[in-house]
């Protein structure tokens, strides 16, 4: 176990980490800040995925996919608030629960109808296929660490819209009164829709840049939704600080202990076992250092109401 | 009074306010009967799946709908039931009265060890901690390779004594007894001293401490008791199935399970089975509807089953349950009704 594997590792730690962030931020906004639980958000990775993988495949511009799917997936989500969400924002957390499920079986089929069952794969064009060499001699995929930038500007970009912005004032008054907030003369209704669309878009940004990674396929979402849900409980909802902390740390925990478990599990029993348990195991994780952390801060790391 | 006619008293009484739920149960006596001479056995499988998918239903139902605790991961409990059998079998414990018993004292145990760490929390907190355990056993079993793993391990019907379930109609009416026993239990418990106090702290916890009980207690006992109806409801799964393997605690029958009971009617003792009979019917009418209409189509019927449940949120209140009390209403007191809308 050298050194540039540890390293390569925890850039993919990191690449695994950003890219979740983008969907728990999307899930800060709207479950966290807007009190809407909502379980499609995997959907909006997904259409944004095959929004990207689509277009460029017409198109064969790699850039100009993305370009043009973030509209794609903004719009999505507009459209999908003004059409379904806003009627469920007064209803209790179970009926969104409920809502919100039939939306995901909805998209997942309409995706397999449209594009097939299988998956899409989509080529990464020349200038980003190569290496990098982020140390002397460990190179390292010139797209993952693409990834971990547009990641990371996103980051700030959101830190900076919600706590420096006009804007961002709106969204944090609007989440702690919306009542007032109204009546202060701010169009909440607009606002939230807003709200939605940026969060269904960052999702989707996430699925464009996991297109090229992984298979685009229907149901492609819902792990994501899943880690992404254990992402702002253990920030503490409603806290992009907190989720942006969290989503680090658990696609740091997740896969450094994809890797390294059963490595480690080897020590103890025998390889074959090791390497059937591990990474299940390492999976577990996860979900175990969720439940520490409620046990010990029942609201999160970062909790952002009282 | 003595303490026989008090509990016929109750029983008469908890018959005729649950008089929809044991109709429901009268029907599945019958339906065999009708699958005989329509000659529809594969139904009878229909039957019994909807009969267990309520019984899971009805457990959670005492602690989301009673209870006011939103369980994201009770499938969990159907898992650990169904892999009693499993596991035992695998150990050379094939009888399945003990396999009931194993369940029961398992789930009950992990029913109290999750419910005592997930109770700290509320609220969305609760639901996804509830869902982290299951995640975890999810994960526990896929890593288990000795069990089969990820593709599961199949099941020889387990000896129930006389009771040979690979008689199928055996095997049905050992589900249906359970049903019943599990409707006739929660209806005691509901209006027992206990079910009224759990109740009572779903719509003022407050209230309750005040009063000089503990809410917490009553709340790990309710969610014990639903674990063990999961895992009871699970330990004949894997006896209908012959088959278990982790997608059996996948969260998406979490889910489902909520589903069901919130398209049912929450809190109600009627509510989950109803919820259970329609989704069930739905899940095997909807391709054969489609089939009929756009044969190219009839494996997508997820596309029209999605938009339904929007729909029975955006347009049903209470459920089906709900539904069909408020039309009740309306046919004896029709002014009402309209004064009401």
């Amino acid at each position: 176990m050298t050194f540039t594997l540890i390293l390569e590792q925890t850039f993919n730690g990191l690449q695994a980490g950003v890219t979740l962030f983008l969907v728990a931020a999307g899930l800060t906004l709207i479950l966290g800040i807007m009190d809407f639980v909502f379980l499609a958000h995997g959907s909006q990775v997904m259409i944004g995925a095959y929004a990207a993988a689509a277009i460029t495949q017409a198109t064969g511009n790699f850039y100009l996919g993305i370009l043009l799917a973030v509209p794609v997936t903004f719009a999505s989500g507009y459209l999908l608030e003004y059409l379904i969400i806003r009627h469920l924002y007064q209803r209790d957390h179970m009926e969104q629960v409920l809502a919100t499920f039939g939306l995901i079986l909805f998209f997942n089929e309409a995706i397999r109808v449209s594009f097939g069952p299988a998956a899409l794969f989509s080529d990464l064009p020349p200038s980003l296929s190569g290496f990098v060499e982020i140390l002397p001699a460990t190179p390292y995929p010139a797209y993952r660490l693409g990834v971990i930038i547009v990641g990371l500007l996103c980051a700030v970009g959101i830190h900076l819209l919600v706590s420096r912005t006009r804007i961002g004032a709106m969204v944090r008054a609007g989440a702690n009164n919306p009542e007032m907030t109204a009546a202060l003369g701010i169009n909440i209704k607009i606002l939230f829709r807003f709200i939605f669309a940026t969060g269904a878009c960052l999702a989707g940004v996430a699925g464009m840049m996991l297109g090229p990674l992984t298979a685009v396929q229907p149901g492609m979402g819902e792990p994501l939704l899943i880690l992404s849900l254990v992402v702002i409980i253990i920030g503490g909802i409603g806290s992009v600080r907190g989720a942006f902390v969290a989503a680090i740390i658990v696609g740091l925990v997740d896969t450094l202990g994809r890797v390294f478990l059963p490595a480690i599990l080897r020590l103890f029993v025998e390889q074959a076992t090791a390497d059937g348990a591990g990474p299940a195991l390492a999976s577990m994780l996860v979900y175990i250092l969720m439940a520490v952390v409620l046990i010990f801060r029942p609201t999160g790391l970062f909790p952002a109401k009282g | 009074m003595s303490g026989l006619s008090h509990f016929l008293t109750l029983a008469s009484d908890g018959m005729k306010a649950n008089r929809l739920f044991w109709l429901l149960i009268a029907g599945f006596a019958l339906f065999p009967i009708f699958t005989h001479f329509a000659d529809l056995p594969f139904w009878n499988d229909v039957a019994m799946r909807i009969m267990l998918l309520g019984m899971a239903a009805m457990g959670l139902n005492l602690v989301l709908g009673y209870g006011g605790m939103v369980s994201f991961g009770h499938a969990a409990f159907i898992g650990i039931g169904a892999y009693c059998v499993g596991i035992g079998e695998f150990y050379g414990l094939t009888n399945g009265w003990a396999h009931i018993l194993l369940g029961i004292v398992v789930c009950g145990l992990m029913g109290l060890v999750i419910g005592y760490l997930a109770l700290r929390t509320s609220g969305i907190y609760f639901i996804m901690i509830t869902l982290a355990f299951a995640q975890m056993l999810f994960f526990l079993f896929v890593s288990l390779e000795q069990f089969g793993g990820d593709d599961g391990m199949s099941i020889d019907r387990a000896e129930f004594g006389l009771i040979d379930l690979y008689d199928p109609l055996r095997l049905y009416f050992l589900i249906w007894v359970a049903l019943a026993l599990v409707g006739l239990g929660l209806m005691f418990i509901v209006h027992s001293r206990f079910g009224v106090t759990l109740r009572a702290i779903k719509s003022n916890e407050s209230r309750i401490e005040a009063m000089g009980l503990e809410p917490l207690q009553f709340k790990i006992t309710g969610y014990v008791i639903s674990a063990v109806i999961c895992g009871l409801a699970g330990v004949l799964f894997a006896n209908w199935q012959e088959y278990v393997s982790p997608d059996i605690m996948h969260w998406t029958r979490s889910g489902e399970l909520m589903i069901i009971i919130i398209l049912g009617g929450l809190g109600t003792l009627a509510g989950p089975l109803l919820g259970a009979i329609v989704f069930l019917l739905l899940e095997e009418s909807l391709p054969i509807m489609l089939d009929t209409v756009a044969p190219a189509y009839a494996e997508n019927w997820m596309i029209l089953f999605g938009p339904l449940l929007i729909m029975v949120v955006m347009f049903g209140r209470g459920g089906l349950v709900g539904l069909l009390a408020a039309q009740r209403q309306s046919k004896n007191n029709p002014k009402r009704e309209k004064v009401g809308q």
